[in-house]
């Protein structure tokens, strides 16, 4: 845990000598920065894979719905640069997420922030100003009005 | 032939070993210089963010040499030709040729049929977003390498292997001299047929034999296989390369321009990791984006005039 949390700080320190750019594609292409969306809820399927790697959240409503959610990251490599590891990524393990809805499917959407139930958020700590926990709220898995 | 295969070969193999004795350090000297990286800020990034949504968890991130070190002197090889190999980001176009290149806005000479082609182009059909090779001088947010083998007949092939973008053909620039082919013998390939030279310092490549499968640019600058690129590299410092670029076509310009671009290196130690774009591609379905190339292939939408 310590050592993660090291190796995090460092690449976030990183953060600003690195070339932060816009991923195998445009998001705006696929992706509506006017939808944005979150939920809580557990990891079905962790897929760290080319171009983009994708976290599949399944959240349950208070009616016993499930919806799962499939979230685009960047490239695994670039993930792991960041300071990630595979292993923090566990099916089954409780997460919350923060991301912009698919232009056409609400539920395939771009990842901006995951928050893990021991509180490790990953990309928040970048210090980038867009996507603060202001605009979000808590729920399970539903667009912000 | 045999000689060149087994200097890549050592190449590779001590590119990694020395990748795996550089990994530590690097984590060691980035929780050490961190507060003092932070408060320096960025290095110019190679891709434009404007128009694009937050790039954070679903954007890239390579990271680049810090100042004190970027502003280091440029290693050699041990016949004192510079050292290329990087790992590099950036040195090329990536969402508009024109503007990355240095021009401003419609400076490209296009012709006619070239500029309503690329008026005419989707940023969402971009070819390389269905994992084909992005060619010259496309770049992207992944690291890449000159790789500078030598043979026991002296400098060998120098080989251009890029961490995403390749696609499975890696470009090879000819550094024994030879010409390039006919015209009429060149198959039209993604990388073209490329020779080098040392100018000094400088690493001149000379390419022709491009298809025109490709795009300069998400904005869809077209060309067609008339291009001819002539690439100038200048390693200025540790972490820093300049490619002089001269974008020829006649089929597409009006005629010949002087582009710039910069590559910035990444820190000590970095190594390429595997890519394989087409593992898990589901581009377009949060979209209902279409695959227009799925029946015709890619290419010219439009041929250009002078070959009707």
């Amino acid at each position: 845990m310590k050592t993660t949390v090291g190796i995090l700080a460092a690449a976030f320190a990183l953060f600003g000598l690195a070339a932060p750019s816009a991923a195998h594609h445009s998001f705006a292409v696929e992706y509506d920065k006017e939808k944005p969306v979150q939920g809580t809820g557990v990891i079905s399927k962790v897929e760290w894979t080319n171009p983009h790697m994708r976290v599949y959240i399944d959240c349950t409503d208070e009616k016993g719905v499930v919806t799962t959610w499939n979230l685009e990251l960047g490239s695994p490599n670039s993930v792991i640069r960041r300071g990630w590891k595979p292993s923090d990524l566990k099916q089954g393990a409780k997460i919350s997420f923060k991301g912009f809805g698919g232009r056409k499917v609400l539920t395939r959407a771009a990842a901006d922030v995951l928050t893990l139930a021991d509180g490790r958020s990953f990309a928040g700590a970048s210090g980038a100003p867009d996507g603060t926990p202001e605009q979000y709220g808590v729920g399970a898995g539903v667009p912000i009005p | 032939m045999r000689n060149a295969v087994l200097g890549f070969i050592a190449i590779i193999a001590v590119s990694l070993a020395v990748s795996a004795r550089g990994q530590n350090a690097q984590q060691r000297q980035g929780q050490r210089t961190a507060p003092q990286g932070q408060a320096q800020g960025g290095a110019p990034s190679p891709q434009s963010e404007q128009g694009r949504l937050p790039a954070r968890l679903s954007g890239e991130f390579t990271p680049l040499a810090k100042p004190d070190i970027a502003n280091g002197p440029v290693p050699r090889m041990p016949d004192g030709h510079p050292d290329l190999s990087g790992p590099w980001v950036g040195g090329g176009s990536n969402s508009d040729i024109e503007k990355d290149g240095g021009l401003k806005p419609g400076e490209l000479p296009l012709l006619p049929w070239a500029k309503q082609l690329r008026e005419s182009r989707k940023e969402e059909d971009e070819p390389y977003l269905y994992c084909t090779p992005m060619s010259v001088p496309r770049v992207n947010p992944y690291p890449w390498r000159f790789v500078q083998s030598v043979t026991a007949n002296g400098l060998g092939t120098i080989y251009v292997i890029h961490e995403n973008g390749d696609a499975g053909g890696v470009r090879k620039i000819f550094m024994d001299g030879r010409k390039h082919p006919p015209a009429d013998e060149l198959l039209p390939t993604w990388w073209g047929h490329s020779i080098g030279r040392w100018e000094g310092d400088t690493l001149v490549i000379d390419t022709v034999g491009y298809n025109d499968k490709f795009w300069f640019d998400s904005r869809g600058t077209p060309h067609t296989t008339q291009l001819h690129t002539i690439e100038r590299w200048t390693r200025t410092n540790f972490g820093t390369m300049i490619n002089e670029f001269t974008l020829d076509d006649p089929g597409a310009l009006e005629h010949p321009v002087q582009l710039k671009f910069t590559a910035h290196a990444q820190p000590p130690g970095s190594e390429l990791m595997e890519f394989i774009c087409t593992e898990n591609n589901q581009y377009g379905v949060a979209a209902d984006i279409p695959n227009i190339y799925r029946e015709k292939g890619y290419g010219l939408e439009v041929q250009p005039p002078t070959q009707k």
